[in-house]
């Protein structure tokens, strides 16, 4: 049933279905990848093409199944009740490509604004500027119909709006059913901070697009760079020097420990402490510093390009790396006695927000969140990218998945990146003694601006787990064709309606921070 | 009314003396939990930031009262007032220079105190009742919650050293005190400040204004002076529990070398830093868990600790006089 | 009396609190200033927890449609006299996201801001000097510019 089925790399197949043999396709599929990692529709003009994308936790293979349906009447068989994982993304792409699933269960749009309700907006036949025209109109209907939207109680139920202004929500919604404490049902509106990347990202040229996906989340920017270069990369036919891959984990590295402070810090905020918050800020400080001195920049550092990374190095700017590890370090101690064996965490966190491994699967979670199910996955083993095959670092795991766990994920995280972090800068010093790294030259390879037509996937292993673009390319094309953006964190707030269900209203923050969620890798 | 009247309401320890505290107390809690934090805390505004928390009041008295629509505007704006005023109160039944300078002289002191002070949650409940706020009421509802799971376990270990020394008068509590009592009823102590965080809705049982959970709870809809005036409650019954505390558990103005205010004063100020210190510490307690700590480990507790009292009463201090 | 008053005015431009609210990436700048390097309490700012009891909103970076009206029923529960802060390139024409069919490009119109920080994210110490900038305008006694004007007023939201 699968056409044109070959090797894409290592471990990838890729294939062709007919849309319909796609579900029967689909369960067999499921037999040997158990899960989804998204559906990414793409808009050719005649036809629509639909990329699935899958992948098997365990035995790290995956699978790229692609579908066309036509543009006019672009239906498919729903595969949302063979992945679970599929639900949101399904809805996703009703929203922003039209297409409609047969046999969804609440095909409802999410992400988008309400003025764009049915209209498809990232096709490329939609005017953007006419719809422009008329934003002063839409969102004068967005704001008058927002008081009716907000104000729904029936006479036994209350509901409460947790976001999108309280003080622990951060820019969403969670509608949550309440009888008196108790949670009776709880349903996520996303969206408020939907910049429409993926669209955004088709206007920009292959430099310019830097900026817009190092925006996904600014609190681990320059991973989400680092996924975007190497599929730049893999369709030009590029490799960067040994240096600048070396470079490359050591900046994804310190974008992922200054996320992780502010992911412990969030995580104990939520429970009405602040000191943890407070420390771990202090010492991220030290790691921004050292992105100051590369980049120039605190967090907005457009630092990775396509074909290595953007500055020469300055041998000096690694002492301050070094300062903010051995800070680090000289304050672990008390991080740990005070707060990963804080008797009252645990009494609060371990019984609540716990995901099976089997869930892990069903739902597509990734990082921070199915390492604590007992998952071992790590894009850094799995599949490794840049130089991170050189480096000895272990894949933390625990087992029971509780809130508590994923706290403890994410604290023992910084040991390991501050351990590659390590081996990384000595590598360095000592490839430039031996003469072998060139820091003045190596940083950069010559990117054509003009890229040939391609398609490639590209994953890295972000601050909150798996991050997962798709890119392709038009002949001679100067600009994306598309991009398609999988961030954990969408799953993962799905996960959330589900794991609250049952739990009191105290339990909301928790369980919400210890999803590690950012929203702006949730709306993009 | 006699001068003397006059300057007890109006200066110490009444009106004045309240606001100097709320005022200082604020600060002093922010100084410290800054402490705690790394950071610095007020430091611009006069000699280490004294007076930023005294600009805070001054901005929130001229700020807009906002009023809510839909509710009952009595009940929204009396309690505000009512709220400092019973806080306040108690503050005449403690000796604050010595023994027998109490301003209401009574048998029944401790009685008073603890009336006084269990009685305040209720009218905060109501501040949550009448705001029409969803999270108000949840908070509301939770204070009710709490006060009555933690004031059994307050009053039992208040009483405690009225049963050591037989009496519920506090200025012959204070001159009975040595330091085998202090030591005697330091368990008492302990459950006692436990029970008070629960009373007073401090960490770890800051539960009815859970800011991530509830927003501010029943502080949510109040704005301008109606909220400085809870504000000044919720600090005045601050004072007088660390004043009662000090009074009933560690002798009140008495000090080994010298008997005067500032003594008290210095105890109140270790318990504040004690509390502080927990809240910098200690994550919030769920609900349930909150119910189940008082009623199956802090109640039973208070009830033996009466019975060790007891015992010491009979065997180290030679019985019922 | 003049005094007094003077007294009370001075004591209304020291201690802006602020509302939480946050709409863009921003806000990560701005729990930076909060926190133990750049500690913004030093000069009097305190974040509360509800907009009845704020002075000041920020405007964190980018608004999206979708979050416009809850932006504006936020200062609007403000209790008087509110100021506001537009934080970053976004609160000032879209930023980056100039080009983007989601975000709102002329918040400033629709609510006027007191102070404009620039910056994409704007530092920390320029978030500071940017308050630093609304003291001043509240000690000159002017009042904030969204109760002089704005889109605002005649929205329904």
């Amino acid at each position: 049933m699968i056409e044109d089925f070959r090797e894409y790399k290592k471990n990838w197949l890729v294939g062709k279905v007919e849309s319909s043999e796609l579900l029967e396709v689909v369960k067999k599929v499921k037999e040997e990848y158990r899960t989804l990692i998204t559906i990414s529709p793409t808009d050719f003009l005649e036809r629509i093409e639909l990329n699935y994308f899958f992948t098997d936790l365990e035995s790290k293979k995956s699978l790229w199944l692609k579908t066309d349906i036509s543009r006019e009447n672009s239906k498919i068989e729903s595969i949302s009740h063979i992945f679970g994982g599929a639900n949101w993304h399904e809805r996703e792409a009703f929203s922003t490509f039209g297409v409609d699933f047969i046999g969804h269960p609440n095909l409802k749009h999410i992400i988008i604004s309400s003025d764009f309700y049915g209209k498809a907006p990232f096709r490329k036949d939609f005017d953007i500027e006419a719809h422009q025209k008329e934003v002063e109109k839409h969102s004068l209907d967005i704001a008058s119909n927002f008081e009716d939207e907000f104000s729904e109680n029936s006479d036994t139920e209350t509901t409460l709006n947790w976001g999108p202004t309280h003080p622990a929500s951060g820019p969403l919604r969670l509608k949550v059913g309440v009888d008196g404490e108790e949670i009776k049902k709880v349903s996520a509106d996303i969206g408020f901070v939907w910049r429409a990347l993926e669209n955004l990202i088709e206007r920009k040229d292959f430099v310019g697009a830097i900026t817009a996906v190092e925006r996904i989340c600014f609190m681990d920017n320059t991973n989400s760079m680092l996924c975007y270069a190497m599929a730049v990369e893999e369709i030009a036919g590029v490799k960067p020097t040994p240096f600048a891959e070396v470079f490359r984990v050591i900046l994804g590295e310190v974008g992922r420990v200054s996320s992780h402070f502010m992911g412990i810090g969030g995580f104990f905020g939520t429970m009405g402490l602040h000191t943890l918050q407070m420390w771990a800020m202090d010492s991220r400080e030290y790691f921004l510093d050292f992105l100051e001195d590369y980049s120039g920049a605190r967090i907005a550092t457009a630092s990775i390009e396509a074909g290595g990374v953007r500055f020469p190095l300055n041998l000096e700017t690694l002492n301050t790396l070094e300062k903010a590890i051995e800070y680090y370090e000289s304050k672990r101690d008390e991080f740990h006695s005070i707060f990963l064996k804080n008797p009252m965490m645990k009494k609060r966190a371990s019984q609540i927000g716990i995901i099976s491994a089997d869930e892990v699967h069903e739902f597509s979670m990734a990082g921070v969140v199915a390492r604590a199910s007992g998952v071992e996955t790590d894009i850094r083993k799995d599949e490794p990218y840049s130089a991170y095959e050189k480096f000895d670092f272990k894949v933390v795991t625990k087992n029971g998945g509780s809130a508590k766990n994923r706290f403890e994920v994410i604290f023992e995280e910084i040991d390991e990146s501050v351990k590659i972090l390590k081996q990384a800068v000595s590598d360095i010093r000592s490839g430039v003694s031996e003469g072998t790294y060139n820091l003045e030259k190596d940083h950069l390879v010559k990117v054509p601006k003009k890229l040939p037509k391609g398609e490639a996937v590209s994953r890295v292993e972000w601050a909150r787990g798996e991050l997962m673009m798709h890119l392709v390319t038009e002949e001679k094309g100067k600009t994306p064709y598309r991009l398609k953006i999988k961030a954990p964190s969408f799953n993962h707030t799905m996960m959330v309606e589900k794991l609250l269900e049952g739990c009191t209203i105290s339990d909301i923050p928790i369980v919400f921070g210890s999803m590690y969620i950012c929203q702006g890798d949730l709306d993009r | 009314m006699s001068g003397e009247q006059l300057f007890q309401i109006l200066v110490f320890p009444g009106m004045l003396f309240i606001l100097v505290w709320a005022v200082f107390v604020f600060w002093f809690f922010r100084k410290l939990i800054a402490l705690f934090h790394k950071r610095v805390g007020p430091h611009y505004n006069g000699y280490m930031g004294s007076m930023q928390t005294l600009y805070d009041f001054a901005k929130i008295l001229t700020k807009e009262s906002i009023t809510p629509k839909g509710i009952n505007p009595y009940l929204f704006s009396t309690i505000p007032i009512l709220a400092p005023l019973l806080a306040i109160t108690p503050v005449a039944f403690i000796p604050w220079s010595g023994v027998g300078s109490e301003i209401v002289h009574t048998e029944y002191g401790v009685l008073a105190l603890i009336v006084f002070v269990g009685v305040e949650p209720f009218l905060l409940f109501l501040t949550g009742f009448g705001s029409n706020n969803k999270y108000s009421i949840l908070g509301g509802i939770r204070i009710l919650t709490q006060t009555v799971s933690m004031e059994t376990p307050f009053f039992l270990s208040a009483l405690a050293p009225a049963l050591l020394f037989g009496t519920m008068n506090v200025s012959e509590i204070v001159s009975e005190t040595t330091l085998l009592t202090s030591i005697v009823l330091f368990p008492s102590f302990i459950l006692f400040f436990i029970s008070v965080l629960g009373v007073l809705e401090q960490p770890p049982f800051n539960i009815p204004d859970a800011e991530q959970e509830i927003v501010y709870g029943f502080y949510t809809e109040y704005s301008g002076t109606n909220y400085l005036l809870l504000k000044i409650a919720e600090f005045s019954e601050f004072l007088v529990v660390f004043a009662m505390a000090g009074v009933l558990f560690f002798g009140g103005t008495e000090c080994f070398f010298f008997d005067s205010f500032f003594c008290l004063l210095l105890k109140m100020l270790i318990l504040a830093v004690l509390m502080i210190g927990i809240r910098a510490t200690t994550p919030r307690l769920r609900v349930s868990q909150m119910l189940n700590f008082s009623w199956s480990y802090l109640l039973p507790l208070t009830l033996l600790n009466l019975a060790f009292i007891l015992f010491a009463k009979i065997y180290i201090f030679g019985g019922v006089q | 009396m003049i005094k007094v008053l003077d007294f009370f005015d001075y004591a209304r431009s020291e201690s802006p609190w602020m509302v939480h609210f946050c709409s863009g990436c921003c806000s990560l700048e701005m729990a930076a200033a909060m926190g133990p390097r750049y500690d913004w309490e030093r000069y009097g700012y305190l974040p509360t927890p509800t907009p009845r009891q704020a002075d000041v909103i920020f405007i964190t970076g980018l608004v999206s449609k979708k979050i416009l009206p809850v932006l504006l029923r936020t200062y609007a529960q403000m209790a008087e006299p509110s100021y506001v802060v537009a934080l970053g390139a976004c609160a000032f024409d879209g930023g980056p996201y100039n080009d983007s069919m989601s975000v709102i490009k002329n918040v400033t119109e629709i609510l006027p801001a007191d102070v404009f920080i620039a910056g994409c994210p704007p530092r920390p110490e320029a978030i500071i000097s940017g308050l630093e900038e609304l003291k001043a305008k509240i000690k000159r006694g002017e009042p904030s510019s969204a109760s002089q004007g704005g889109l605002w007023k005649e929205m329904k939201f």
